[in-house]
């Protein structure tokens, strides 16, 4: 019987996976024609959570849409707010305070591992591995309580603002986030120990899923997606903005091009953050958060601007008309998964369907961002 | 780098090319051409090792399209072109224009964003896709189809992306009412 | 006839549905469908920390005819409501459902004169049993929100009421 159908060329199939489905990581849907257990094509199918961000941003005033910023990548929402606020700021031409551009980048940077823990939590859990998942939100859970004690906010941040900060930090977040930081440095060998040494993830991951540089070049992927491609581009070296400069850090590349390589980027990001929120919290100088003086309106002068930040997804870029009145003309915003995910249709080709969803767990997607 | 882009653009003759303030712009050079031109800027960009960060649209319904000025004499302003009809009250309508905007950037070396734009007519918004060559441009081609209507000539499937199958709405559209 | 010749039916059918509800009330399966932010928080409350395996709620579960709770966590856009109300359909009776976090209750802040793409509310689509507000609710009002349906479902309180300091 298969035989038959086999030559009668009838055997691929069409395999619906999502909106609603535990491995697309919310409401994605990807429409499958299978051949056998293998994909022949994949066509992703986007636009489930879209929530009119962009028309959003031009019916409200440029503080009335910052909290719109968190609900965009709810993961990475530090990054997001800085992404937003910088543009309006290189428009303006307002001066941030120093401290304050140190406290964005410690913030950023331990949502930033947050967002990575989760993801790490999630991908295992792609793959089957379900234990790793709870020590992650374990220590999730200690960032978010440090979040919350100087941004009011478990996850939808919305805590900086034009020119600086909504809240000062204490002694006690300070204390807290070295406490942290010694906590994570143990526990990472541990999750090498669990996870990455594992015989089964390795087989899951080495040359599974394999993103040529070139291919990333050609659908924009940015982040962790072409850093695991060997393609040394961070945005915070690149194209350095607020106080990355003086800090020191790598940006960790792998060549391999495989979900192995995308696994390990964002392991070491991790590491890189870390050594990013020591030196930041060493070399916290004293003084405002806020500048002496903010326009009270808010009013870019006519013209178009853009402004690119390092989310941990990738290059989030917001590209915004001002016709020199309190609101956005027109507010475009590039999401990083967006790009990451087109390619998915290309480099699935051929993959067997377990390896595609490994692929698709180390893209790291967040679906809101990719409808906005 | 931005020298040498401006004088591998100069053949394709744009309607303008500028040089912009990045510190306050965010993006090095402002390129603005016809409709014409837009595959070959982006195969140009291609060439040079650029990637396509996003494409997206702008709808200037009863305004003055904002640019930026050029600086340099002799350039033809379309600025100028574009103001004059708006004055001109019976031209208006014929001159309200809608505007794609392409953002380039590049991952090594030197650092330069290149934005290449093109305006286009209200009543007729096309331009030709450059996906063939960017497959990246597939996906955001789409989604300026969906928010603004904007035809991308060539476009193997320009079904709603982020709007429901069936929408025949474009929300970003300045006339848009529910 | 008088009431007193009548004797007790052999087989009682209400102290049973007691027991089915308490049975129920104490193991509530949830469904696996995070539709946004929410859906975070809500396996933040499944995970580490908050661990809803303490109050019986944590049997996640993807297919929706294995189900008895639907937490609606997150916004329902236009293009997803035919798809949330399929899944509603899908679950066996009885069911329950909690609207978490105010896009699922209301909008929430994605509403807005003009605004085209989203389902102000689940309960537009289906009944609701319980609204939890936040954006996104703390994990801590995910369990009061399943303890206020286990409620529901007994006609009594299992746990304590925290009491606001």
């Amino acid at each position: 019987m298969s035989d038959l159908a086999r030559s009668q060329n009838q055997e691929t199939f069409v395999l619906n996976l999502g909106p609603q489905h535990p491995a697309t990581h919310g409401v994605l849907r990807v429409k499958l024609t299978m051949d056998g257990e293998y994909i022949a094509e994949a066509e992703p199918v986007l636009g489930y959570v879209h929530r009119m961000h962009e028309k959003m941003g031009e019916n409200r005033t440029w503080a009335q849409f910052m909290p719109n910023t968190a609900r965009l990548d709810y993961l990475g929402a530090l990054s997001y707010n800085h992404g937003y606020v910088k543009i309006v700021e290189q428009a303006m031409g307002i001066e941030v305070p120093e401290r304050a551009e140190y406290l964005r980048v410690i913030t950023v940077e331990l949502n930033r591992i947050a967002s990575h823990l989760l993801w790490f939590g999630a991908f295992v859990l792609d793959l089957g591995g379900f234990t790793p998942l709870l020590y992650a939100f374990d220590d999730r859970e200690h960032i978010l309580d440090l979040l919350e004690s100087v941004t009011g906010a478990r996850l939808t941040f919305c805590y900086f603002r034009f020119g600086g900060l909504y809240n000062d930090i204490d002694d006690d977040f300070i204390t807290g986030s070295r406490a942290f930081i010694k906590r994570l440095r143990k526990r990472m060998p541990e999750y090498h120990d669990l996870v990455t040494k594992n015989v089964i993830l390795i087989t899951r991951l080495k040359d599974i899923g394999i993103l040529p540089a070139e291919m990333c070049r050609k659908y924009g992927a940015t982040g962790p997606v072409l850093r695991g491609s060997g393609v040394n581009y961070d945005v915070r070296k690149n194209e350095p903005y607020s106080v990355y400069p003086e800090l020191d850090f790598d940006v960790p590349v792998y060549s391999e091009c495989d979900s192995m390589a995308r696994y390990m980027v964002r392991m070491d990001e991790m590491e890189q953050s870390m050594r990013i929120i020591e030196q930041a919290l060493d070399k916290l100088p004293a003084g405002p958060i806020m500048p002496e003086k903010v326009p009270r309106m808010l009013k870019p002068e006519p013209g178009d601007y853009y402004s690119a930040v390092e989310a941990p997804r990738g290059t989030f870029g917001v590209r915004v008309v001002s016709d020199g009145t309190n609101k956005a003309y027109r507010l475009k915003l590039r999401s990083p998964t967006f790009s990451n995910l087109s390619l998915f249709g290309e480099a699935s080709q051929g993959m067997l369907l377990a390896d595609a969803l490994a692929l698709m767990g180390s893209l790291d997607l967040v679906i809101p961002e990719i409808d906005r | 780098m931005i020298a040498d882009l401006k004088s591998e653009f100069a053949p394709l003759a744009p309607v303008a090319i500028i040089e912009t303030d990045y510190q306050v712009k965010g993006y090095h050079l402002d390129v603005e051409v016809g409709a014409g031109q837009v595959v070959a800027v982006a195969e140009l960009l291609d060439r040079r090792g650029f990637f396509l960060e996003s494409i997206t649209g702008v709808d200037w319904l009863g305004k003055t399209p904002i640019a930026n000025q050029v600086e340099a004499a002799g350039e033809p302003a379309a600025v100028a072109d574009s103001e004059a009809d708006a004055q001109d009250g019976a031209a208006e309508k014929s001159a309200e224009q809608m505007e794609v905007v392409y953002d380039y950037n590049h991952t090594g070396g030197e650092l330069c964003r290149v934005v290449v734009r093109c305006r286009l007519e209200r009543v007729k918004p096309e331009i030709p896709t450059i996906c063939q060559l960017i497959p990246g441009a597939n996906w955001h081609e789409r989604e300026t189809h969906d928010f603004f209507g904007i035809k991308f000539l060539g476009h193997p499937d320009l079904s709603p992306l982020l709007l429901p199958e069936d929408a025949d709405f474009h929300p970003l559209l300045k006339d848009f009412k529910v | 006839m008088g009431k007193e010749d009548l004797q007790p039916a052999i087989v009682q059918f209400a102290p049973l549905d007691k027991l089915l509800a308490l049975g129920r009330a104490n193991s509530l399966w949830p469904m696996t469908f995070g539709l946004a932010c929410c859906a975070i928080e809500m396996m933040a409350a499944g995970a580490a920390r908050f661990d809803l395996a303490r109050f019986g709620a944590e049997v996640f579960r993807p297919s929706p005819r294995q189900c008895d709770v639907m937490i609606v966590a997150g916004t329902i856009s236009k293009k997803m409501a035919p798809a949330v109300q399929t899944l509603y359909d899908q679950m066996p009776e009885p069911k329950w459902v909690i609207a978490m976090g105010n896009c699922a209750i209301s909008g929430g802040p994605f509403v807005f004169e003009g605004q085209y793409g989203i389902v102000e509310g689940a309960d537009k689509l289906f009944p609701v049993d319980i609204f939890i507000p936040g954006c996104p609710p703390r994990p801590e009002a995910l369990i009061e929100g399943i303890l206020e349906l286990e409620e529901r479902v007994t006609g009594y309180r299992r746990w304590p009421r925290v009491e606001a300091v």
